[in-house]
């Protein structure tokens, strides 16, 4: 199957002779070597498949390269070496007028600081896009009030940018871009901006319009909390390089390297863990025959300990067919909230131990 | 090190393009003279307190109802001093001047801000242009462009030009470069960019740099006034010339009426075409003083006002019919004067102007600095002026543009050049007593301008020839500048020389001692002649051949002097009128019309 975005051995080089630079990192270069030289990698060697309707989160510290990457899906920026395909076509082989096309159709973006004009009121700012495209006003005016009552702003059309808060202007940054009807989003750490609250309630906001739209989505953030929540599949960079790309849970529990375990230490398992990734998927069989409350792969970490709190025995995991497919024993809620998951070693005591944490949680 | 002859390079190289491409000068002159005609006839049509409530209701639509009231109180202000014709020539000047600045200081900005290589090849032009002292552009601009007008519109641009352009580059690099990247992400094409986001957010910036565009332009106007531009600058400048205090502050008074008026009305301007300046103003609590007529009652305002200006401009008297008798010899031809504003100066132009018309031709005056009077005389756009001294002060220009002159002939002499004091001065002379009493003096001469032939005759000869050079300085500086020196010590009874000549009216204001020069270091006195452009005889023999036989006494001319003096500021004409009455016959006199006619005449 042809994925909606496909990028593939991306490099981009600042500086004189990028393409000398390239040929360096390819050969094993690292970017302080080059960087001594004055030349700046920025992006080294990036390979992503982007699925229709996926949100695909691209995490990294600042300077990681990942604003740099994203602007090169878009065209703002040309690779220095590699290619990006957007649903099968060469985005170098476009053009600039072909760019613009494709900018203003089909991809749209959303900024961390919201770049909203100052000069234009809500409406026309969410019109904007449309307004590139050279739809009528009266149509483009419909569809920037649909685009914003769906992000929840019906009634603020009139307003100025300037006298919206922090959150709302971002939503009006979001409209503008779902105003285009563009297949592609791409997010430039657009929630950073905001504060915590705020943030979650944009997140929240996103994943329920995800519902409805399936967009495909782009996300930059250097919050793991965020890329965790956000994100159906995570690039993890680290100076200009993708160190690991998959799910939150492959992320989280089989780091392929100490940089990105390090980086998930702070992580709020509890939140990205869920039955699926804790059962045993080895029961006996017969766990699911009482007629207690039971578990589907998808049940967030949380709401199983609920459960399991209120059962006396292991929590069985059923999917869709209400087959069996896995058990969670309380030892494995403990074990996996503390990144332990081997067996516990035997002890004097009556081996309650995880019963009462448990309990107590 | 070796002279580096840049001076030499820059001579050759505007010759070479003023005989290359003259055509272009003249098409751009044309463009000019046409736009700034075309304004200030607009400008100048309605009567004056009717284009007065015009320029009210401007500002009151743009600013609010006090700043239409101050307008209309500052302009009916310049009308009641007479200075009305004048402000109005300025204003034309000025918006011209503003126009072509903007047209290309605008596209230059937007083109530097988006190259950076731009940006820094026109950064120096730029330095260059606003900082060169304007008086050394403006003489080449004369020869580019001719005096009058043209020239002054390009001195008031090249100066007002820097602004322009630095504003609009400033404003466009300021926009936010998120907001030019959102644009761009949402497909934008390079030229929407600059009109849908740039340009509107950079605009109270650009609206800045047209407003200081506008305010450079207004102080440029007394510098163009030096090259015949008229309007206030040029009134200025005769104030100037004549140390008429009170003149020069009227006109000055004139000059800041109209900055206020434009500064203010620019600035509402950029309020009203930005978004935020129009929110914030919608947002102001309304108030009397504040209240503004919507557009359309203004617009309406301003063209019933304007149809009503129009209407008397039609009807209205339309010049009176010129005298028509035997004595009409011009039958209306045109005859140029230029002048410069020294006393003998102004005296023989005017009486010359009046003898002129009485003889049926129209004669303009203009008021020159030396140097573009002689470079207008020579490029054959004044057709004579009357106060050359010769062989010596005028020797320099004489010696550069003689060759594009005529000489009609000396009307007065001899003259003398010398240095005074005080009479008050005891035991000083003559020049050979100076050396004694530097200290009195405190080792200086006042001079008047260095480029005058006087000055350079006292610096070269005349303190060598006395031994001077190490006891004493000769302070350049402007014969303005010069009186009000001698006026101030005068009036404290300080020592003080100064750098006269005679004839002077200062000698009859105050009492005063011209140091004798018995080495005869000053030379002998010049004449004061009258030079014509090359042709100007063939075109008006007769003309030519009265200027030849003119002569005055010195009783005549400081009488008439003393006349002109006294009838005050923009009175010379009417001064001349009088104390030819008081003079009869000497019209006939110096433009004989011929043998039967003066008879017919005296005997009718």
């Amino acid at each position: 199957m042809q994925a909606r975005l496909e990028a593939e051995h991306l490099f981009k080089v600042f500086g004189r002779r990028p393409d000398d630079a390239v040929e360096r990192l390819r050969q094993g270069a690292d970017r302080e070597e080059l960087r001594a030289d004055g030349t700046t990698a920025a992006v080294i060697d990036a390979s992503f498949r982007v699925e229709a309707g996926e949100i695909f989160v691209v995490m990294g510290l600042s300077g990681s390269g990942k604003s740099t990457l994203l602007r090169m899906l878009n065209g703002l920026l040309e690779p220095t070496a590699g290619s990006v395909r957007f649903d099968g076509d060469e985005l170098t082989a476009l053009g600039d007028r072909g760019l613009r096309e494709l900018r203003s159709r089909k991809i749209s973006m959303v900024f961390q600081h919201f770049a909203l004009f100052p000069h234009r009121s809500v409406r026309e700012n969410a019109a904007y896009g449309l307004e590139v495209q050279g739809v009528p006003r009266a149509e483009r005016e419909r569809r920037a009030d649909e685009a914003l009552a769906l992000c929840g702003l019906a009634g603020w059309e009139e307003s100025w940018p300037d006298e919206l808060s922090g959150g709302m202007q971002q939503r009006v940054g979001l409209a503008r871009a779902l105003a285009t009807d563009a297949d592609l989003l791409l997010m430039d750490e657009s929630f950073s901006a905001l504060d915590p609250l705020i943030r979650r309630d944009m997140q929240d906001q996103l994943l329920e319009l995800q519902k409805t739209l399936k967009k495909t989505i782009v996300f930059i953030t250097h919050d793991l909390n965020e890329a965790m929540r956000l994100g159906d599949r995570i690039a993890v960079m680290r100076d200009g390089r993708i160190v690991q790309t998959g799910t939150a849970e492959d992320i989280l529990l089989r780091p392929e390297n100490d940089y990105v375990a390090s980086f998930i230490q702070d992580v709020d398992r509890s939140r990205v863990l869920t039955a699926g990734a804790v059962m045993d998927t080895r029961p006996r069989g017969d766990e699911a025959d009482c007629a207690c409350e039971t578990a589907t792969p998808d049940t967030p970490f949380t709401e199983l300990c609920a459960i399991s709190a209120r059962l006396s025995h292991p929590v069985a995991v059923l999917d869709a067919d209400r087959t069996l497919v896995g058990v969670v024993p309380r030892q494995r809620l403990v074990g996996f909230l503390g990144d332990e998951q081997g067996e516990p070693a035997a002890c004097d005591g009556s081996g309650k131990d995880g019963k009462k944490v448990t309990d107590r949680a | 090190m070796p002279r580096l002859p840049l001076g030499d390079w820059v001579d050759s190289g505007v010759n070479w393009l003023v005989d290359h491409l003259s055509w272009l000068f003249d098409a751009i002159r044309a463009v000019m003279e046409g736009m700034y005609n075309g304004i200030d006839a607009v400008l100048g049509a309605p009567t004056p307190l009717l284009m007065a409530g015009i320029l009210a209701v401007l500002a009151w639509w743009l600013r609010g109802l006090l700043a239409g009231v101050l307008a209309f109180a500052g302009f009916a202000l310049v009308d009641s001093l007479q200075l009305w014709d004048k402000a109005m020539s300025t204003l034309a000047l000025v918006l011209v001047a503003t126009v072509i600045a903007l047209v290309i200081s605008i596209p230059l900005g937007i083109w530097a801000a988006r190259s950076k290589a731009v940006s820094a090849a026109v950064r120096p032009v730029l330095d260059l242009l606003q900082t060169m002292p304007s008086m050394v552009l403006l003489i080449p601009a004369m020869l580019f462009f001719g005096l009058g007008t043209a020239a002054g519109v390009v001195a008031t641009l090249i100066f007002a030009l820097a602004p322009g352009v630095r504003m609009t580059e400033l404003g466009i690099r300021q926009v936010d470069a998120e907001l030019v990247e959102a644009a761009e992400a949402f497909g934008t094409t390079p030229r929407n960019i600059l009109w849908r986001v740039q340009l509107p957010l950079a605009l109270p910036t650009i609206m800045a740099g047209v407003n200081q565009v506008i305010m450079l332009g207004l102080s440029m106007v007394v510098i163009a006034g030096m090259v015949g531009t008229g309007g206030l600058g040029g009134a200025v400048n005769e104030a100037i010339g004549q140390l008429d205090i009170g003149y020069g502050f009227e006109a000055g008074v004139g000059i800041v009426v109209l900055a206020i008026y434009l500064d203010r009305i620019t600035g509402a301007l950029g309020t009203q075409l930005s978004t935020s300046g129009r929110r914030a103003a919608a947002r102001a609590p309304q108030r009397v003083w504040s209240y503004r007529p919507r557009p359309v009652v203004a617009v309406v305002g301003i063209v019933v006002l304007a149809l009503a200006a129009g209407g008397i401009g039609v009807f209205g008297p339309n010049g009176t019919s010129s005298e028509a008798s035997g004595t009409d010899v011009g039958k209306g031809k045109e005859i140029k004067i230029g002048y410069i504003p020294w006393d003998e100066g102004v005296a023989s132009t005017f009486l010359w102007k009046e003898i002129l018309q009485e003889r049926g031709f129209k004669v303009t005056t203009t008021q020159y600095a030396a140097g573009p009077l002689y470079t207008g005389l020579a490029t054959g756009q004044i057709d004579f002026e009357t106060d050359s001294w010769l062989p010596t002060t005028h020797a320099e220009y004489w010696k550069k543009y003689g060759k594009q002159l005529d000489d009609i002939g000396k009307w007065f002499g001899p003259t003398s050049l010398e240095l005074s004091v005080p009479s008050y001065v005891k035991g000083v002379d003559s020049l050979a007593d100076l050396k004694a009493h530097a200290s009195e003096f405190g080792g200086k001469i006042v001079g008047i301008e260095p480029s005058a032939g006087e000055m350079s005759l006292l610096k070269t000869k005349v303190l060598k020839e006395y031994g001077l050079n190490g006891s004493y300085r000769v302070i350049d500086g402007s014969t303005p500048a010069m009186l009000a020196e001698l006026k101030r010590a005068y009036a404290r009874k300080q020592p003080v020389v100064v750098t006269l000549w005679s004839p002077h009216w200062a000698y009859s204001s105050y009492d005063l001692k011209k140091l004798k020069d018995p080495k005869g270091a000053w030379g002998k006195g010049d004449g004061v002649h009258t030079l014509s452009r090359k042709g100007f005889a063939g075109d008006n023999p007769r003309v030519a051949g009265w200027l030849k036989d003119f002569s005055m006494t010195e009783k005549q001319l400081t009488g008439l002097e003393a006349k002109i003096q006294q009838a005050g500021k923009g009175k010379e004409q009417e001064a001349v009128r009088s104390w030819l009455r008081e003079n009869p016959g000497l019209v006939d006199k110096w433009a004989p019309v011929s043998g039967e006619h003066a008879q017919s005449q005296a005997a009718g």
